[in-house]
């Protein structure tokens, strides 16, 4: 009994272990069969489960000798517990008797059932609190009430997040610091919407990293056969005259780089160009008297760039200002591609390409009015003419932004406050400033702020109710388009018609079409497959040279468009693993070693390497999940435990001892062999026995992504064979992927579950389990397409309802 | 009649990249009232704290001698020129920062928490997080009354990190060591500009009178929006009305902040240009921010500041000084000499940067003394050593000014098992805002 006991403490120290093969499809049956009398499912308990789980050992805190198996809604959450350990195949634990596949389902499938109708027949669909706005949904709504783009990083602060996703109600909350970065906000908003005809000139420079290679053309906004430079968006205050100034980048010794050619400079505005320089070659301005060469030397430290400016006049409003170089050489280089070298300040000197440092815009100078631009129409929907329609027409104005900022229809009381304010600012500064007084007011205030859900005043406490339209409209915006309804959904609310499921399903699809979508990649995608840290990542510039800016903004818009295409495309969801395509631009196939793929903008390419297909052979998360000298095989294995089947290993125990890098007899150990000790040891394969293989799979990636069949100083060949603790063999990434497809449902109850709590903005709970359930069923004969997934969240219970 | 304090000619540059922007409206540029009373008024104190995660190399970092003549080790000898004023504090602990049974490994988040606190913080992955009041809040309650900021908070390091956060514990915990009440962590601004424009607002008209103007705008809001919240809060239930609530506290402090900014009368500043965007190198970045810190003190915006060099679980690299390796990897050193040295080469980094910190408040006149003079800074870790998770005997400095409060120049070691909250206690009550107790202290500490 000794060696039993002890064996079951090691599977303490342990808690879960091994991933049991499913089958492709599981049997969850939505008509489980009739529970017979308890006995059986007692017998089953009694047989496999009790020997740990026990009142004397208390095993995982679950003592199932006492749970009554014949009333199972009384210990929900508890057996919510076991229902998932049996369906990820974790428990009974590798090595443990357990029945046959049958009956080892059918016990699940008795439980699931028992607790679904449970719930069905009184469900709880929790009670989310009062919701603050995080930084992504403020500066869509200001998108969308004001047609203004704001940079939402040097505006506010970042949000704390819970759960994995920095939009849930109970973690987000209001500091005095964050009031005021509201307040200033909002003065800076509304006056750059509105404009302000006594604006003084301002200067602004923007700068181009010097890690972002410029040997291509640079982006979209900018014409074919263009070279380098940039094509930046620069709001312009008003109407008026604007000096734009170009400065280009230093190299060593103080010269401007590639100073020793002559090119052209072209400035362009909108697209159109505006002005043609030359820059570089023999100075032309050399005196006779001067030293010549003291001439020349002064121009390529000083002179070449110093006249790069332009007077222009510019109308008000955002518009791009493109500055690059025309493109010398026309033709591709033939040979081997060998990455270059880019350490910021010393690459080429003289001779090397020009590349430019900043763009600085100065002005307005002669400014002639706050012209007509696309936040001014869309504020100012009436213009009075005479002073008694005045305020009526900033009623108008600021009741129809109101509605749509407070998601509701503007009270009495809204609007007063608001009209107060338009009159103290029409007092000082005409019509404009008092409407942009109005909406400082507007912008401050918790209707705008908060998402507030109140109960209707006739219900019970604690009883259910089916969530208003309009609270239902604010609820389908914030989870498809992390921002505010537009008029088409607050139209509808307002006449009740959210309550036809036709018309809520024609306005989820709508809404999964409209480009504002695109939220749900930023901000689901870019939280659950930690997308957002490729900002953060520094690959070690020793240990990966060819990093350059280009790069990583090439990995993250990789990633962005393959779930943006998944989802308008409404793609399967093993597609996200699977998908024979990806979207390539030049610098990321010559870093996929994918051929004939040219210029810098993005394309659908179709993958004829199995190693690379879907989201596990993309270098974004291959990155992120790296550290910035090597690769980590734990990392990438429990990345995938945790974010595609469920399982997320324990934390490892403390006081864990290094692995040694070098063998007994000094030889360098390759990673592998480092790693053996994670399976030599029992106490460490308990967990390690499960990350270690996935890792292993994917190490021919190196840590930024690329393939590689050596690793290291002594190129030891990658052995990417392996194992799952349930046998299934991983060979490589096709291996591994191969593993994954074959536990659909795991998958995409994961996902599912990490969906939920972004749509609902609170963690899941163990009482949300039957909805998990039931969606999940529904979406299965669809392939978990993501429309059925999204559907399925919008139509459940806990997205409709709500706990009073 | 308005009668204008001008400002200084003397121009100081912050170094930053990116975008400048046209000289921005000092709030200290008020029509001023000069009062003789001003120039014989007492030396404020300032309080700082200042966090580095993961410890240290102890045994490099404690002095073998304790008394007057302990030796300065290689981690502190950065600091030499400041002998005089240091005390080096051995054998504090952090015993809240233990983990206790059922919680997670989240060593490094209660490390965070638990420093200014000395509050155990709950284990929780969302709902209701709660710790403790951190000891510089406490301060700022009666310092900040007669400051424009009740107090400013600042990392050199951002919070953008997603899913990296330990076991059972949300990453809020992890993102701040102050503690405003014991459910708010307040950010820490990592941004050179963000502060810039924290102290300095961003108007742009040198005009008094449209100054006052704006500060009477924003009182307006801030009224009306009380009283749409204070309607509101009827018909919401306690956890939504909890929510509300911080909201209203926070309209309020602005409002007594615009007050004070109101009644201040101009000091004489430096004129400066808006940093924007992050430094390239780490030093720079380091120094940039404490400059704005010095400022901040200087122009008496504050008088209460924390600030993080780095957060918990930091995977931050160090190339300047030869270390690519990320940091708290590295803390898990397990006996490696190599690593060690790395590690010892980071600590030494980072006590040079808190020296540049130092030097500044010495060179900046306050009264009739220096800023360093008049303050009282706390540089330490919630960790003591990194590779064990260890938080007793903890790496804690303290630099005091002169005015005899605090007699610097010693290594002082403390009988085990003295809680770090203890100083706090002895900080607080010399600067004249004593409590009975803060987490989990137990009595003043003797620093005589």
């Amino acid at each position: 009994m000794n060696r039993r006991v002890s064996r079951a403490y090691l599977w303490i120290v342990v808690g879960l272990a091994g991933v049991a093969s499913a089958p492709a499809r599981s049997p969850q049956q939505s008509s489980s069969p009739v529970s017979t009398p308890g006995s059986p499912h007692r017998a089953v308990l009694n047989r496999y489960c009790v020997t740990c789980h026990n009142e004397r050992l208390k095993t995982a805190d679950l003592m199932l000798d006492k749970m009554d198996v014949d009333n199972v809604p009384a210990g929900r959450e508890v057996w919510e517990k076991v229902i998932r350990k049996l369906r990820t195949g974790a428990m009974p634990p590798a090595g443990m008797p357990r029945p046959d596949q049958a009956s080892y389902d059918s016990f699940a499938s008795y439980l699931e059932g028992v607790l679904d109708r449970a719930a069905a027949a009184a469900p709880d669909p929790g009670r989310p609190v009062a919701h603050r706005l995080n930084r992504a949904e403020y500066v869509n709504a200001i998108r969308d009430l004001f047609a203004i783009d704001i940079d939402g990083t040097a505006v506010l602060p970042p949000d704390d997040a819970g759960y994995g996703f920095d939009n849930i109600g109970s973690v987000l909350s209001v500091s005095p610091v964050l009031m005021e970065k509201y307040m200033g906000a909002a003065r800076k908003i509304t006056r750059q919407a509105i404009g302000n005809p006594a604006i003084r000139p301002d200067l602004v420079t923007h700068k181009i990293s010097p890690l972002l290679v410029q040997e291509d053309r640079m982006s979209e906004d900018l014409p074919l056969g263009s070279r380098g430079g940039a094509a930046i968006r620069h709001y312009f205050p008003a109407d008026g005259e604007y000096v734009i100034k170009i400065r280009l980048q230093r190299a060593r010794g103080d010269y401007i780089r590639g100073v020793a050619n002559r090119r052209q400079l072209d400035l362009l505005l909108d697209g159109e160009r505006i002005k043609v320089f030359t820059v570089g070659g023999e100075y032309a301005g050399k005196t006779a008297t001067g030293d010549a060469r003291q001439q020349q030397g002064e121009y390529e430290r000083i002179g070449a760039d110093a006249g790069l400016e332009v007077t222009t006049p510019v109308k008000a409003g955002p518009h791009s200002v493109g500055v690059t170089f025309f493109r010398e050489e026309a033709y591709e280089l033939e040979g081997a591609f060998r990455p270059r070298l880019v350490i910021a300040d010393n690459s080429g000197g003289k001779d090397g390409e020009p590349t430019v440092d900043t763009i600085t815009i100065r002005g307005p100078y002669n400014a002639s009015g706050v012209g007509d631009t696309p936040s001014r129409r869309k504020i100012f929907v009436c213009r009075p003419s005479r002073g008694e329609e005045e305020e009526l027409c900033a009623k108008k104005i600021l009741s129809t932004l109101a509605r749509r900022a407070y998601r509701r229809p503007a009270t009495e009381e809204d609007v007063q406050s608001l009209v107060n304010f338009y009159r103290i600012g029409r007092e000082k500064e005409g019509f404009d400033g008092g409407i942009q007084l109005a909406l400082r007011r507007m912008l401050a205030s918790p209707s705008f702020l908060f998402r507030m859900e109140r109960d209707p005043p006739r219900v019970a406490p604690n009883s259910l109710y089916r969530v208003s339209d309009m609270d239902l409209a604010s609820r389908l915006s914030f989870f498809l388009w992390s921002s505010i309804p537009d008029d088409e959904l607050l139209d509808l609310a307002d006449r009740g018609r959210l309550k036809d499921p036709l018309v809520l399903e024609q306005q989820v699809r709508r809404m999964l079409r409209d480009p504002r979508s695109k939220a749900l990649g930023r901000n689901f995608a870019g939280q659950w497959l930690y997308l957002r840290n490729v900002s953060a990542i520094s690959p070690d510039p020793t240990e990966f040279p060819e990093f350059d800016e280009n790069l990583r903004e090439a990995m993250r818009t990789e990633t962005e468009l393959f779930f943006e295409s998944l989802l308008s495309e409404d793609r399967p969801l093993m597609e996200l693993l699977d998908a024979n395509y990806t979207f390539l631009n030049e610098r990321l196939a010559r870093h996929y070693a994918i051929p004939n793929v040219y210029g810098s903008h993005f394309r659908r390419v179709t993958l004829e390497d199995g190693n690379r297909k879907g989201l596990l052979g993309q270098s974004s998360l291959l990155t992120v999940t790296s550290y910035a000298t090597r690769t980590s095989v734990v990392l990438r294995g429990k990345w995938v435990l945790e974010n595609i089947l469920g399982s997320p290993p324990p934390p490892p125990p403390p006081n864990v001892p290094n692995l040694a890098d070098r063998s007994e007899d000094g030889r360098i150990l390759s990673v592998r062999q480092q790693m053996e000790k994670h399976r030599a040891n029992a106490v460490c394969a308990s967990c390690h026995a499960r990350m270690d293989p996935i890792g292993f799979a994917l190490e021919n990636f190196d840590g930024i992504g690329k393939w590689r069949t050596t690793e290291g100083p002594t190129h030891t060949p990658i052995d990417s064979s392996g194992a799952l603790n349930d046998g299934t063999k991983l060979d490589g990434p096709v291996g591994l992927r191969n593993a994954l497809l074959n536990k659909r449902n795991q998958v995409a109850t994961v996902v599912l579950e990490k969906l939920l709590t972004y749509a609902l903005g609170r963690g899941v709970e163990y009482s949300d389990q039957p909805t998990v359930r039931r969606i999940l069923k529904e979406a299965a004969p669809h392939d978990f397409r993501w429309s059925s997934l999204i559907l399925g969240i919008v139509r459940s219970t806990p997205f409709q309802m709500r706990r009073s | 009649m308005m009668i204008f304090k001008k400002v200084m000619p003397r121009r100081m540059f912050l170094r930053g990249l990116g975008a400048t922007v046209a000289l921005p409206l000092l709030d200290g540029m008020v029509p001023a009232f000069a009062t003789a009373a001003e120039s014989a008024v007492k030396p404020v104190s300032r309080l700082g704290f200042v966090y580095v995660p993961h410890g240290a190399i102890m045994n490099k970092w404690t002095p073998a001698t304790e008394g007057t003549s302990f030796e300065m080790t290689p981690i502190l000898e950065p600091l030499a020129p400041f002998r005089d004023r240091l005390l080096v504090l051995s054998g504090l602990d952090h015993k809240e920062a233990v983990q206790l049974p059922g919680e997670g490994g989240a060593y490094h988040s209660r490390a965070t928490a638990t420093f200014l606190t000395g509050v155990h913080p709950k284990a929780t992955e969302g709902l209701d997080i709660h710790a403790g009041v951190s000891v510089d809040q406490i301060a700022a309650r009666e310092l900040g009354k007669h400051t424009q900021l009740t107090s400013l908070e600042m990392a050199l390091d951002s919070v953008e990190r997603v899913g990296t956060c330990e076991p059972k514990y949300t990453c809020a915990y992890l993102n701040s060591i102050s503690w405003r009440s014991p459910t708010t962590p307040l950010p820490m601004e990592h941004q050179p500009r963000a502060v810039f424009e924290r102290l300095f607002g961003d108007s742009d008209s040198t005009d008094p009178a449209v100054r006052r103007a704006r500060i009477q705008e924003d009182r307006s809001i801030l009224d009306a929006v009380t009283e749409e919240v204070t309607r509101s809060l009827k018909g919401l239930d306690p956890s939504d009305r909890a929510k509300l609530s911080e909201y209203l506290d926070a309209i309020r402090d602005i409002e007594r902040r615009i007050q004070i900014a109101e009644q201040q009368s101009a000091r004489e500043l430096p004129v400066l240009e808006r940093p924007v965007g992050v430094p390239a190198t780490l030093e720079e970045y380091g120094k940039l921010m404490f400059d704005l810190l010095v400022l901040a003190y200087q122009a008496d915006l504050t008088r209460v500041s924390t600030f993080m060099v780095a957060h918990e679980l930091s995977v931050r690299t160090y190339p300047e000084i030869g270390v690519s390796d990320p940091h708290h990897p590295l803390s898990h050193h397990r006996g490696d000499p190599k690593m060690i040295e790395k590690v010892l080469q980071i600590d030494t980094f980072h006590t040079k940067l808190f020296a540049y910190f130092l030097e500044k408040m010495q060179a900046t006149k306050d009264g009739n003394g220096s800023l360093l003079d008049h303050a009282m800074i706390v540089y330490g870790s919630g960790i003591s050593d990194g590779n064990l998770h260890y938080h007793d005997n903890l790496p804690v400095l303290l630099v005091s000014g002169g005015a005899g409060q605090l007699k610097g120049g010693r290594h002082v070691r403390y009988p085990k098992g003295t809680p770090m909250t203890n100083l706090y206690l002895t900080m607080l009550e010399n600067l004249g805002v004593p409590v009975a107790s803060i987490g989990d202290s137990t009595g003043k500490l003797d620093l005589a």
